[in-house]
């Protein structure tokens, strides 16, 4: 991990650089050309950064629409997981979590997404408990092609969605340049069985750039920006669509590199990121109260980041520093009364800073050890006063402005004797409570029918990691493996009913206050094998548990029931095709308490192919596949609301190259 | 708005009068239309700055102005410079006419208002402070009282108020001036009465205009009618408490936690706390019960369980 950070970096081409011998860690690769034995969507650049995160093991999406996925680590969601932009922090601006970070980027921007699975976090982490996603932007890279010129363009029968995209790039040994635009478009989808599932449409528009000048032969300066925009975007499992959700993030840094036996690179980026979420309930039949429910987050920070090597080791110092603001508000249109107003997040700035290390140690016969530490420091000011004396009719000693102190250590020792690969790991890491969690204002949770009030008195929640592993490839074409974490959560926030308060959504349940549950439990399982029966035939299974539980012993709501996958790969001559079946077992266990339903065993089948030739220099990809062959009507459980998956999809798509 | 010019310019036109100017003090400071001099009767220059500042922020009801032996000038306040249904703050002060510098102490008193039904033929009064009093340390020269308007001016009934001041032993009064009486806009209703047995009380709801979202103090008059019904409606001796509900009718009767009953102060007064967790249409609905805690009105508990007795207040 440590070097591919380090050779990415430096504008060399990375990707297959990276050290994947970790179980810890897990990547997708989104744009590249060498990415051969690497895990990659069926679709190519023309899938989603939702359906790119959903290879990633440890990863799981919950659906709201068929955009704006949420990204959940070990069965952890966002308050959980940490989410950078090539170690830029971002924070998305919807206080009902329809605008996850990363709907703001587009396949298109990115070269890979590292996923660093529990506490052992990448050095620009903070909270990450379940786990760190860093989202690697596509940089042409200095000594690449003069010119580069790469087109996309897909259709899916279902919802006709339609992707196109085109970018191009060129570079020297002291210059590098790319950009280009993406453009998605679809209208509603259709569930199993041919219904159409309203509100399920969703437009986008990406554009980005990035630049590179080596000053020296030493002396690297990157600049970078993405702007992403989406509009009429339906929520289907919401009550609400959105009108906008626009980004603009950018960023410049300054990069050393030493001809020096212990100093390897110095990277400082500073950088900048703003969000504007505009919600929209005018599309809606039988919406009773109509509002407006915008939201706004910008963050601008820096982080530097040393890396070093001496010996068996290879350390990367980070110290980081942004500055937040999250403000939301709702006002509701009763006909013919006076608006009703009300400050959902109270303008909430967010200093934090904190040190991050990192040791990877070589040690003798196969064996490594993998060090972490971080400790980061942040300051909260509520900066709207009717906020704060909204927030104080609840917590009546509440003050404006909070402190507090969070940081994480972790271990892990691996050991790959001939035929095996084994590794042990343990941690601990706390985080502070998010702003929806310590200040948010009567948010409606669509799940469980609750409106949600912070706590500002919620203590920090740590948690302790134990995850371990075993691989056995006694012959290079078949290979068998279990991996486990356990994570032992200490103050656990969850929202708590607290029936002394009423709710404001009408038709709500009532009204959950964030509290802290004295521990919770959660343990995910996975068994993977892999079997190249022929040379051109493989077959590969994986099966995946999770159990969560409460402080009571009762399951924790979004964990992962019984999932399997099998799938066939082919290859012949140029062409890859794959068959996979894919499913979950009934949801035994289920946070009823939580307001989870129980979610019905699920096997779909998926088809697809791709084939790479050349026709005048120009290197063609195509690409196409039937998902959910059987046109099944199903849902998961992690589809909010239960909302229907996508019935029979038939997708095709064709990257030019040149 | 057009009497505050008024005012400004009949301040401009004392100052040109009296040609003299008003930076004649040690301190310098300077008030237009005011000449400061070492009467022991009037305001220092300080105290004449703070009173004139708070002026600022209200507006004068030119129709209630009067002048006293030719010597003073009294002049009324209220906040929007008109009258509306329901609890009315009323500010006054004196000045000498020769110096246009506020008189330190007066008195007013008897304020009456009176209403004439047409159609009945019958008048009747409404309640009104006990008297009028310093509006606190910093504004010794600005009495204040109030007037608590059962209804507002219509074709069915007019508003006559009068009110006499003795100014430094001078003494005057207003004799009955017409008065408009606004309706309060929709989503306000201050104003509520009950009965217990053959007594009719009138609960005035003080300020609400200045509630925000967060906690707010609430604050109340409990007035009793008069016997004859001519003469003004003063306090409810009996000591009541009001216990307060407040709800969203527009969101299902939202409500809000912690929210504290008025009970009765020193000063007459009816004080609690009352929650507002956002703005628009609030409807407090309340339950008065008596000094040995019987529910003597409201809290009758209708079919939404809410009491038919409630103040609206919309911010």
């Amino acid at each position: 991990m440590l070097g591919a950070l380090l050779l990415f970096t430096s504008g060399v081409f990375p990707v297959d650089s990276i050290d994947n011998g970790s179980h810890t860690i897990d990547e997708v690769v989104v744009v590249s050309s060498q990415s051969e034995g690497r895990k990659r969507s069926a679709k190519g650049v023309a899938a989603s950064i939702d359906e790119h995160l959903s290879e990633l093991s440890h990863v799981n999406l919950v659906r709201r629409g068929s955009y704006a996925w949420e990204p959940v680590v070990n069965n952890m969601q966002t308050e959980r997981v940490s989410t950078t932009i090539d170690g830029m922090k971002i924070f998305y601006a919807c206080t009902d979590k329809m605008d996850p970070v990363t709907s703001y980027v587009e396949s298109s921007n990115l070269q890979i997404i590292l996923l660093n699975s529990g506490l052992n976090g990448n050095p620009q982490s903070t909270g990450n408990i379940g786990g760190s996603l860093d989202l690697k932007l596509r940089r042409a890279g200095f000594g690449g092609e003069s010119f580069h010129l790469n087109a996309d363009a897909g259709y899916e029968t279902n919802g006709h969605l339609q992707v196109y995209g085109a970018d191009a790039s060129t570079s020297s040994d002291r210059f590098y340049m790319n950009g280009g635009v993406f453009y998605r478009h679809a209208d509603n989808y259709k569930e199993g069985g041919g219904k159409e599932v309203r509100f399920s449409q969703f437009q986008k528009v990406n554009v980005f750039g990035n630049v590179g000048v080596k000053l020296t032969k030493q002396d690297v300066v990157e600049g970078t920006f993405i702007f992403d925009r989406a509009n009429n975007v339906g929520y289907p499992a919401l009550n609400m669509d959105v009108k906008k959700a626009e980004a603009f993030i950018g960023s410049v840094a300054y990069k050393r590199l030493f001809d020096h036996p212990v100093l390897n690179t110095w990277e400082t980026k500073l950088y900048y990121n703003h969000i504007t979420h505009v919600m929209d309930d005018t599309k809606r039949p039988d919406v009773e109260i109509h509002m407006d429910m915008p939201g706004k987050s910008w963050t601008s920070g820096l982080y530097s980041l040393l890396s070093a090597s001496k010996g068996v080791h290879e350390a990367q110092l980070n110290y980081d520093l942004y500055y937040n603001r999250l403000f939301a508000d709702m006002t509701m249109y009763p006909g013919g009364a006076a608006p009703m107003y009300m400050i959902t997040w109270p303008d909430v700035g967010t200093l934090n800073t904190g040190v991050a290390l990192t040791d990877a140690i070589s040690l003798p016969h196969q064996q490594s050890l993998h060090l972490s530490a971080k400790v980061a420091v942040q300051w909260q000011k509520l900066n709207s006063e009717e906020g704060y004396h909204a927030l104080r009719v609840f917590f009546p000693g509440m003050k404006d402005a909070y402190q507090q102190t969070t940081g994480r250590v972790g271990a892990s020792y691996a050991w790959s004797p001939a035929h095996w690969d084994f590794s042990l790991g343990t941690g601990w890491g706390s985080r502070a409570p998010t702003v929806t969690e310590a200040y948010g204002y009567y948010l409606n949770n669509t799940f469980d029918q609750y409106d949600y009030i912070g706590n500002p008195r919620l203590k920090n929640e740590s948690a302790v990691e134990l995850n371990g592993a075993a691989k056995w490839h006694p012959h290079p074409r078949f290979n068998i493996g279990v991996d486990a974490n356990a994570f032992f959560f200490s103050n656990y926030i969850i929202g708590e009913f607290e029936d002394r308060l009423s709710p404001m959504t009408v038709d709500a349940e009532g009204v959950k206050v964030y509290g802290n549950i004295d521990h919770a439990t959660i343990v995910n399982t996975s068994l993977k094998t892999e079997w190249q029966a022929l040379p051109w035939l493989s077959w590969h299974t994986s099966l995946n548990y999770s159990i969560g539980k409460d402080a009571e012993g009762d399951p924790l709501p979004l964990i992962l029931p019984l999932a399997y996958a099998s799938s066939l790969h082919c290859q012949l001559s140029t062409i890859n095709c794959r068959l996979t079946v894919r499913g979950n077992a009934r949801q035994v266990r289920y946070g009823k308490k939580y307001g989870e339903t129980e979610t019905p065993a699920y096997a779909i089948v998926n088809l697809n192919a791709d084939n790479t030739f050349s026709i005048l220099k120009t290197r063609m990809t195509l690409r196409a596949g039937v998902e959910n062959l059987f046109d099944k009507a199903y849902s998961t459980y992690s589809d909010w609301c239960n909302i229907p998956q996508k019935g029979r999809n038939v997708y095709v798509n064709l990257n030019v190259s040149l | 708005m057009y009497m505050k010019k008024v005012l400004g310019l009949f301040l401009v036109l004392v100052a040109g009068l009296v040609s003299c100017n008003s930076n004649d003090d040690e301190n310098g400071i300077t008030i237009d239309g005011i000449t400061i001099t070492d009467d022991v009767d009037c305001c220092s220059a300080e105290e004449a700055l703070q009173v004139y500042r708070f002026l600022q922020g209200v507006s004068i009801i030119p129709e209630l102005s009067v002048e006293v032996d030719g010597k003073y000038n009294v002049y009324a306040y209220s906040k929007t410079g008109s009258l509306h249904t329901g609890y009315n703050e009323l500010y006054f002060v004196a000045t000498k006419k020769i110096s246009g510098n506020y008189v330190k102490n007066f008195e007013v008193k008897n304020i009456t208002p009176l209403m004439y039904m047409t159609q009945m033929n019958m008048s009747h009064s409404t309640p009104v402070s006990a008297g009028v009093e310093s509006f606190n340390d910093g504004y010794l020269a600005v009495k204040r009282g109030w007037v608590s308007f059962l209804m507002n001016s219509s074709e069915n009934g007019s508003w006559t108020i009068s009110y006499d001041v003795d100014v430094l032993g001078s003494t005057g009064g207003t004799g009955n001036v017409n008065i408009t009486v606004d309706a309060l806009p929709d989503g306000q209703e201050w104003l509520k009465t009950f009965k217990v047995g053959d007594e009719v009380y009138v609960l005035s709801l003080v300020n609400p205009t200045d509630w925000q979202t967060g906690t707010n103090a609430i604050q109340a008059y409990v007035s009793k009618k008069s016997q004859p019904i001519t003469t003004p409606y003063a306090l409810a001796t009996e000591r009541f408490t009001i216990e307060i509900d407040p709800r969203m009718p527009d969101m299902g009767n939202h409500t809000s936690p912690d929210n504290v009953a008025l009970t009765r102060q020193e000063d007459g007064s009816y004080v609690g706390r009352v929650n507002l967790t956002m703005t628009g249409l609030w409807r407090i609905h309340l339950t008065v019960k008596d000094a040995e805690g019987n529910i003597v009105a409201g809290g009758d508990d209708l079919k939404d369980g809410l009491s038919s007795l409630y103040w609206d207040v919309t911010i």
